[in-house]
């Protein structure tokens, strides 16, 4: 293996107000290397490449390409300087074809007296998908006749040249088809053997162990320890690189402390045999004073089962049931007493160009009106009591949503369905950003609403979460349930993620 | 907190009430200038031309009030015009047909029904076709344009008319009072159902984020069509009170209304994308001041070539003020 640095970041700090992502890592990526970064939700992965490529900025700290200074101002520099990066979601311009979307911003090569040569560009974009090997996409077509996986693909075309030094893949396997990801496979190997440098970022410990050639594990921003290829093929690898990833001790006080998983005999949600998109035949039966836990990776399908009972999936067979009646869309949902609070927070769960109080009172209006008329005084009441209880850091209730923190949105969002007085939650990441206070005050709240008889889905990508709060955790991969675990002092994340990954 | 402020920090405030409030500040500031102008030119002739104020605006101010809750949604509606010279129309017809208070009861009532029919299709068909509402109500616009060339050519006249005695009171300053009567209480029930009841609330909710106010469990395609239906009403009121002043129709009557309204509702300080900042104030302040501005540059003797290129400077000059922010985007 050769040793010439490509990358080096050197004491590397990044501070999202007062969340630490990165507290000063050092790090050398060499030529010739495949270098895997693993760790939990929110380690610190994403941000340090997505510093290299020039997403975002740094706090503090240095970087070096080449042994140059190194400080790219958009993704665009970084990639025109040889630093490509894909992404976990989709980041493709619809409406377009596809050639247009693997030769945005570049159709200065292909004009002639400014007038772009469409014919050319498609010619162009075509070969670079017949190299590729994924001749069936077809670059005159519009990008839109494409699903998730064949975009993903699109993307990696986009963004990788010969002039590529350095490929950062950033989850996006999750994205793509078992044929996807051997095509991706390929390209970083042959990458490899030319010298270039790839970074691969995955939650897939069977990936990461065949396809990298060195490992780095990352824990709450720091460096955790460093594997080669020789400490991968060791044979008890991945337990020690899990430990590593979750070898911290969580600070018990704030979770439940109860082990006690009984619930009423009621049936508050039931989920049966529902089916849609990727989800088949899945069942659950929810009772009063449960709480239920699903885990596992972010593309797994929980938050789809999540939307699904609460009536925002069309369902292609099976129902959601409750009270004996059929829910089919959300305003039944909330009607029978189903909250709801929406992993997609700014887009779904609040109105941001909106004052706090109007935000929290808004499912509760149907309540709050007498004959048309909605108190305005009424209306203030139930806001300031939300806005007490959880603490939301504000100057009064008029003050827009979209003024707050994340966290104090998400209390928003949390508080919206307190007022209600829902009797089924289903929340999906509701501490997420969430500061430790007031998650313990949530958590507190949660196991509150368990005595009252209130039934609850907790969806969340924290472990640790799911383990101090859920009476029985169900935890999901690929679409389908991978495993269940009782509630148990025993239980830990190292049990879980067995299931997860 | 400490209760002093520095003069910086209350520079800031001061800014950020500013900043806060540009819509209003911009919207009161156009009124203002434009009756300082009225009062001036006004002269001798203020009490004559504040009546012809009262007598033009009166029906763009109660259609533009329930305008206030489509607007509010980020919809817009273009068909308005057409509809308000089908309905006085179709008024007069009956009125004829009828005669006495009567016809003019049931005309009144059969262009309420039309209208509100009218308003849940806008707002139904667009949901359901999940078309932008503007495309359905040029539909609508066309189908009444349509309508109303068929309906003058029924009549084999240029023009159809009613005696205005029975349509209001004779005594000059009693329609006055009836028109300013009219649009109170118009006002008092628009301002009611946007501030303190579900309607409102649901509205701009929509405009500023359908999809979360859909989960909060409001269905947006009820309250779209009640929204247009609500316009509807105002809609039927309003073609009332223009046939009040003129008590004839023809085929060219209500052209341009649903462009006045719409400028009327920015120059307000409507925001073109609906959502929490839409007022009902928006409405008045605006008509006034459109109407003002149309009598004060006729007053002060602009040509009436040119008014119109005052009107469009004066126009892009109040957009370029209110929707230069974030999100400002045009009505769907």
């Amino acid at each position: 293996m050769s040793n010439e640095v490509v990358i080096e970041v050197r004491n590397v700090v990044k501070n999202f107000g007062p969340t630490r992502a990165l507290r000063g890592v050092d790090m050398k990526f060499y030529a010739g290397q495949i270098r895997g970064l693993v760790g939990e939700n929110g380690s610190g992965k994403s941000t340090i490449t997505s510093i290299i490529s020039g997403m975002q900025k740094a706090t503090s700290g240095e970087m070096f390409y080449h042994g140059q200074p190194w400080n790219p101002s958009t993704m665009v520099e970084a990639q025109e300087k040889g630093i490509s990066m894909v992404l976990q979601e989709a980041n493709t311009i619809p409406d377009c074809t596809v050639a247009e979307n693997i030769f945005a911003g570049q159709f200065d090569e292909f004009s002639k007296f400014r007038i772009v040569n469409m014919k050319k560009v498609t010619e162009a974009a075509q070969k670079m998908l017949d190299d590729f090997g994924i001749s069936h996409i077809k670059a005159a077509d519009s990008i839109n006749k494409y699903g998730f996986e064949d975009r993903k693909l699109i993307e990696i075309v986009r963004c990788v040249s010969d002039d590529t030094q350095v490929f950062v893949v950033d989850e996006t396997t999750t994205a793509l088809s078992l044929e996807g990801r051997n095509i991706l496979y390929k390209l970083i190997h042959k990458m490899k053997d030319e010298g270039k440098s790839v970074i691969f970022i995955s939650h897939d410990m069977d990936e990461i162990l065949e396809q990298c050639t060195d490992l780095t594990v990352l824990r709450d921003g720091e460096i955790i320890g460093h594997l080669d290829r020789a400490e991968m093929d060791a044979p008890d690898a991945v337990q020690r690189i899990r430990y590593m990833m979750v070898g911290r001790e969580i600070g018990e006080a704030y979770y439940r402390e109860d082990y006690d998983t009984s619930h009423l005999p009621e049936v508050a949600l039931e989920l049966q045999d529902i089916t849609f998109g990727p989800i088949e035949h899945f069942s659950l039966k929810l009772h009063k004073g449960e709480i239920i836990g699903f885990g596992g990776l972010s593309g797994c399908g929980m938050h789809e089962i999540g939307r699904a009972a609460f009536g925002l999936e069309k369902l292609a067979g099976g129902k959601v049931l409750r009270n004996g009646k059929e829910i089919t869309n959300c305003y039944q949902a909330i009607k029978e007493g189903i909250g709801y609070i929406s992993k997609n927070r700014d887009k779904e769960a609040l109105i941001l160009e909106a004052a706090i109080g109007e935000n929290i009172v808004l499912p509760s209006l149907p309540a709050l009106s007498h004959a048309t008329f909605i108190s305005p005084a009424a209306e203030k009441k139930m806001a300031k009591k939300e806005i007490d209880s959880f603490r939301i850091k504000c100057n009064n209730g008029k003050q827009w949503v979209n003024t707050l923190s994340g966290g104090n949105k998400q209390k928003v969002s949390f508080g919206k369905w307190t007022a209600k007085g829902s009797d089924v939650l289903i929340m999906d990441c509701p501490t997420r950003g969430v500061d430790i206070g007031v998650k313990q005050a949530m958590y507190a709240l949660i196991g509150e609403m368990k005595k009252q008889g209130k039934a609850i889905l907790l969806i969340s990508e924290e472990m640790a979460e799911l383990i101090g709060m859920a009476d029985r955790i169900i935890v999901m991969k690929d679409f389908k349930v991978s495993g269940e675990l009782e509630r148990s002092p025993e239980l830990s994340e190292t049990d879980m993620i067995e299931y997860v990954i | 907190m400490s209760t002093k402020t520095n003069p910086a920090e209350k520079q800031n405030s001061f800014l950020a009430f500013l900043g806060k409030h540009v819509y209003d500040i911009a919207a009161y500031a156009g009124l203002a200038v434009t009756l300082i102008l009225f009062l001036i030119f006004g002269g001798k002739r203020l009490s004559y031309n504040a009546q012809t104020v009262l007598q033009t605006s009166a029906p763009t101010i109660i259609i533009a009030l329930g305008a206030v809750f489509v607007y509010s949604m980020g919809y817009m509606d273009v068909s308005v015009g057409q509809q308000v010279g089908v309905y006085a129309i179709l008024m007069i017809m009956i009125i004829n047909a009828v005669g006495g208070v009567l016809g003019v009861i049931l005309g009144f009532l059969a262009v309420l029904a039309l209208a509100l029919l009218c308003g849940a299709f806008n707002g139904a068909v667009a949901v359901w076709l999940k078309l932008p509402s503007i495309v359905t109500s040029l539909f609508l616009m066309f189908f009444f344009t349509g309508a109303q060339l068929l309906l003058m050519e029924s009549t084999g006249t240029n023009s159809i008319s009613v005696p205005t005695s029975l349509l209001r009171p004779a005594n000059r300053s009693a329609y006055n009072l009836v028109l300013v009567l009219i649009i109170v209480a118009v006002t008092l029930a628009v301002t009611y159902f946007s501030r303190f009841t579900k309607l409102g609330k649901y509205t701009r909710g929509i405009g500023a984020n359908e999809t979360a106010t859909a989960q909060s469990g409001v269905n947006t395609t009820k309250w779209k069509v009640i929204a247009y239906m609500a316009f509807g009403v105002c809609v039927a009121i309003g073609s009332y009170v223009m046939l009040m002043r003129t008590g004839s129709a023809g085929k060219g009557t209500g052209t341009g209304y649903a462009m006045d309204i719409m400028i009327c509702l920015i120059l307000g300080g409507m925001p073109l994308s609906g959502g929490m900042k839409s007022k009902v104030s928006s409405a008045l302040v605006g008509t006034l001041t459109y109407v003002l501005l149309t009598n004060d540059l006729t007053t002060m003797g602009v040509d009436l070539n040119m008014i119109n290129f005052v009107k469009a400077a004066i126009f892009i000059v109040i957009i370029l003020i209110t929707c230069r922010k974030h999100g400002g985007v045009l009505p769907r």
